[in-house]
């Protein structure tokens, strides 16, 4: 037989799985097998058997050590690097004794990596405000342009029918200032009023209140302050 | 450490990295980074691009250990699986052409490398496909190692191995059928 004699087809069609695992195909049908797979339970056992099968032909390939720093990359990939701040340390607390569902972990994280991302000429800051008996109830992250404000609800666990309102006690001063209602069950991302974005400090304070809905009917707190924390740079 | 040590080892560790463990990712990468990185640095031939897929891959393993089924695949399968895939997906995304090792090299990698032996599980399904290649027509098993190894598409294997690309996908796909019956039989 010659060298070019066609294969049947249907043992073409039988081939993919093998085909795709040794590596021969093109990016687009790598995409189609894939895609495939997860709806051919067929094709992704030929894919199984192949990918066992083959893999001894990787022996022939000499282990080559990595370079020290890519560990790290790949810890600081998965969030698992050590970090200077506090902050940091008590994220971990929280997911680790599971009081932070992992919804709202992962919007905590999420608002973090925000503000890493946006160019600005402030430093972030950030803020954790716990409760009475310590317990972190809110972590707040103020974007780098120092005018958004992230809020994230973390163990707060209630079903008071209050509202929550969020205040500001600038650095060395005494008054609070509405920067407005939160939610004790999503994160929010709150606009910080312009005559007020100068005192979103290092040292300020943020506040929790439980008020009537709507919000405080005074323009100060109301209720009981169930969390407070101080914002520091992240 | 024997194979099967090794393997229900590597298992082990990651059933407690789909937990949530980075310690137990850690044993993972120290068990087996320089393998993958190996195997990634053969497909993409950069030492800074093989980097990132490796980052890549480990993150990957963190994210989808939950998936790895110890019933269906060897965990070392499995890890080599996604370097693979992950790597020959950089090598398609990427318009670098890519130099490839001499097909001679290809030829000559049918002696295992000793100093994978530690990592080398299941024995006698390796010496089985070592076997089955030896009973496949030179060219046919020198173009399957070179695809495997160098996650090199058809028009490439056939381009530098000098061949048609008709011939070069005769070569390969007549090469794995044959080898598929040896396998099962």
């Amino acid at each position: 037989m010659s060298e070019n004699d066609t294969i049947d087809p249907a043992d073409a069609g039988s081939l993919v799985a093998a085909e795709y695992v040794l590596g021969v195909l093109g990016a687009a049908e790598r995409r189609e097998v894939e895609r495939r797979l997860a709806q051919e339970p067929t094709l992704a056992s030929e894919v199984a058997f192949w990918e066992e099968r083959l893999t001894g032909l990787a022996d022939a390939v000499a282990p080559v050590s990595p370079p020290q720093a890519a560990w790290s990359r790949i810890e600081t990939a998965i969030g698992a690097a050590p970090r200077r701040r506090s902050v940091w340390q008590s994220l971990t607390f929280w997911r680790s004794f599971a009081i932070v569902s992992a919804t709202l972990a992962a919007a905590s994280i999420a608002a973090l990596a925000y503000i890493g991302l946006v160019p600005g000429a402030r430093t972030p800051l950030m803020a954790t405000l716990s409760g009475s008996a310590g317990q972190p109830n809110f972590v707040a992250s103020v974007t780098a342009t120092g005018n958004t404000l992230v809020i994230v609800p973390a163990a707060l666990l209630t079903n008071d029918p209050r509202a929550f309102e969020l205040w500001l006690i600038p650095s060395g001063e005494t008054r609070p200032r509405s920067l407005g209602l939160v939610q004790p069950g999503q994160p929010i991302r709150l606009e910080i009023p312009s005559d007020l974005a100068s005192r979103v400090t290092p040292d300020a304070t943020l506040a929790v209140s439980l008020e009537p809905p709507g919000g405080s009917p005074t323009g100060l707190p109301t209720g009981p302050v169930i969390a407070a924390g101080k914002l520091t740079n992240l | 450490m024997d194979a099967e040590a090794s393997r229900s080892q590597l298992a082990a560790a990651l059933a407690r990295v789909a937990a949530g463990d980075r310690a137990a990712l850690r044993m993972v990468y120290q068990d087996t980074s320089a393998k993958l990185f190996g195997v990634c640095l053969r497909i993409l031939n950069d030492k800074s691009e093989a980097e990132d897929v490796l980052q890549d891959v480990y993150v990957t393993v963190w994210r989808k250990a939950a998936g790895f089924d110890p019933g269906r695949a060897s965990p070392i399968t499995w890890l080599v699986a996604i370097a693979r895939n992950r790597a020959i997906d950089r090598l398609r995304s990427s318009a670098v052409t890519r130099r490839m090792e001499p097909i001679e090299a290809a030829d000559a990698v049918s002696d295992p490398a000793p100093a994978a032996a530690e990592l080398v599980e299941l024995a006698q399904q390796r010496q089985r496909l070592a076997r089955c290649l030896q009973e496949l027509e030179a060219r046919h098993s020198a173009a399957i190692r070179a695809a495997f190894l160098d996650g090199a598409t058809y028009e490439e294997l056939a381009q530098h191995m000098s061949v048609p690309l008709g011939t070069m996908k005769s070569w390969i796909r007549r090469g794995l059928l044959k080898l598929k019956a040896c396998l099962e039989g």
